[in-house]
């Protein structure tokens, strides 16, 4: 099989994906080559990562890397989250295909962007 | 894993029990050259003469028009290289929708110094025959354009085409790997001048191949060595590949229009079945004018190696109409040459039915499809913005 046990699972059975209402935080990112985007939504508590919703568009592995990194992410500091790297992501689905490694680059992107958004919110005053 | 499921047939198929028998003797007991003058030659060149009698009398054709070769590839080279270059310049037609055998050795062509006009397609994927005609130049020395599209079926009008072919004089080239044994192909009609086909689409071997070529018509032979294929294709036959393929069509004559016909229906009652389960959907290809086998469908919003690999974990193995590789997503030519908006061209997914596909087969596909799609829409940003 060309993609990992633990990838088909979570693309079978995404977890957090869908909208989530009144976020603290949303990122996203796309990779323009192949049109595949992701979109975090961030809810914070005491600066840290309380729950995770995703939406995606995108081959398979990418939707099965978003609802991976959604749960890893779960309970980490925003400043942790800066620092994800695609890497990391990609050991979520116990390994991307080569041709495939741009799923981890999105969602990592996206879940960095949506740290930012929330940090930015938090320093800009009250929400 | 329950069920098997495989709807792939336009891009490979099994080889049929009767095909295999057939070949069989070929590794083993009639394994001489058939250059070769001895009985173990001899044997080996019987089978590969039976062969070429058989495809054809299947294309109503002279046997010493046929020429074997290595796979549909090689066949489209040879057509259209063929025509070109025993011309030596000049100008020549295909459509924007021809497979890459064809639109990479026109290319090619084009490097070399030769002319080349790529016809547009209607919305059905159907190329106008008036186009054809008034794409002629007084150096047009060739005109290529495929009976049917592999991805969305849309079978071609040669008849008009090869009318107008016939009319300006010019060599017309038909690449027919996706109808040879499935629908009726007339040469003498459509005044095809040579035809490509190809045997693991009808239930042969993989590696064989044919190209007819009427006789009369100037083509020059691409690979050179000994005197094979009375001298247009050297290299030493692929005997027991060969014998493969003229059974192939010895089968599909006795079956062919009676499949058609229950291939038909199961092809319309998968594309009613999805159209019946699933929101934002459509057809792609001509609704008739098409392949008896051949569904492709796109999916709005989703993206097609999502729902391919959906299917493919519930047993079903289809392809998908985009290909998402490192760097870049390519929704197919074919879509956009048609004018299907990119939304709707990222989502395409083929379906292509045969011999052994059952209502239930279809069935099954239906019912694993719809919540498919339903989960890959629900995380969409798209559709839920």
């Amino acid at each position: 099989m060309r993609y990992s046990p633990a990838l088909l699972e979570h693309f079978l059975n995404p977890r957090n994906a869908g909208l989530m209402r009144e976020p603290d935080g949303v990122g996203a990112d796309e990779y323009e080559g192949c049109g595949d985007l992701a979109r975090f939504f961030l809810r914070v508590r005491d600066g840290r990562v309380s729950e995770v919703r995703f939406q995606t568009y995108g081959c398979g592995p990418t939707i099965a890397a978003a609802s991976a990194a959604s749960e890893r992410v779960t309970g980490r500091s925003l400043e942790a989250l800066l620092d994800l790297k695609p890497q990391e992501v990609e050991d979520a689905v116990d390994g991307l295909p080569e041709d495939r490694k741009h799923a981890a680059d999105v969602v990592a992107g996206a879940l960095r962007a949506a740290a930012l958004d929330a940090l930015r919110r938090q320093v800009g005053g009250p929400s | 894993m329950s069920r098997r499921v495989y709807l792939d047939h336009n891009a490979s198929t099994p080889v049929h029990p009767e095909v295999l028998a057939e070949m069989l003797p070929y590794f083993s007991e009639a394994f001489g050259n058939p250059s070769s003058v001895h009985a173990f030659g001899r044997d080996a060149r019987a089978g590969v003469d039976t062969a070429r009698e058989r495809v054809a009398r299947f294309l109503r054709v002279a046997a010493d028009e046929i020429v074997f070769t290595s796979g549909g590839t090689e066949s489209d080279n040879f057509g259209v290289k063929g025509l070109a270059l025993a011309r030596g310049r000049g100008h020549l037609i295909t459509s924007k929708i021809e497979h890459h055998a064809v639109l990479r050795t026109c290319e090619w062509l084009e490097s070399q110094g030769f002319a080349v006009t790529y016809l547009n397609v209607d919305e059905l994927g159907m190329v106008d025959s008036d186009e054809v005609r008034r794409a002629i130049r007084p150096d047009t020395i060739g005109i290529s354009i495929m009976h049917a599209n592999s991805e969305v079926g849309t079978i071609q009008p040669l008849a008009a085409i090869g009318a107008i072919a016939r009319e300006r004089g010019v060599p017309f080239h038909v690449d027919a790997v996706q109808t040879f044994g499935k629908i009726d192909i007339d040469v003498t009609a459509a005044n095809v001048s040579a035809l490509s086909f190809s045997g693991h689409k009808i239930y042969g071997p993989k590696g064989v191949a044919g190209l007819w070529v009427r006789k009369g018509t100037r083509l020059v032979s691409v690979q050179h060595g000994g005197e094979h294929e009375r001298r247009r294709r050297a290299g030493t036959e692929n005997v027991p590949g060969i014998v493969g393929l003229g059974k192939a069509v010895e089968v599909r004559a006795r079956d062919m229009h009676d499949e058609a016909r229950r291939v038909t229906a199961l092809r319309d009652r998968l594309w009613e079945g999805i159209r019946g389960s699933v929101p934002d959907v459509r057809l792609n290809g001509h609704p008739t004018e098409r392949l008896p086998g051949t569904v492709s469908v796109s999916y709005r919003g989703v993206e097609s190696e999502s729902v391919v690999l959906g299917l493919d974990l519930k047993g079903i193995g289809v392809s998908a109409g985009s290909a998402c590789t490192s760097g870049s997503v390519e929704p197919s030519y074919v879509l956009r040459a048609m004018g299907v908006p990119l939304e709707w061209a990222m989502g395409a997914v083929r379906h292509s039915l045969g011999r052994s596909t059952s209502a239930e087969d279809i069935d099954y596909v239906v019912a694993a499809v719809t919540p498919i799609v339903r989960k890959l829409r629900a995380a969409l940003p798209v559709s839920a913005a």
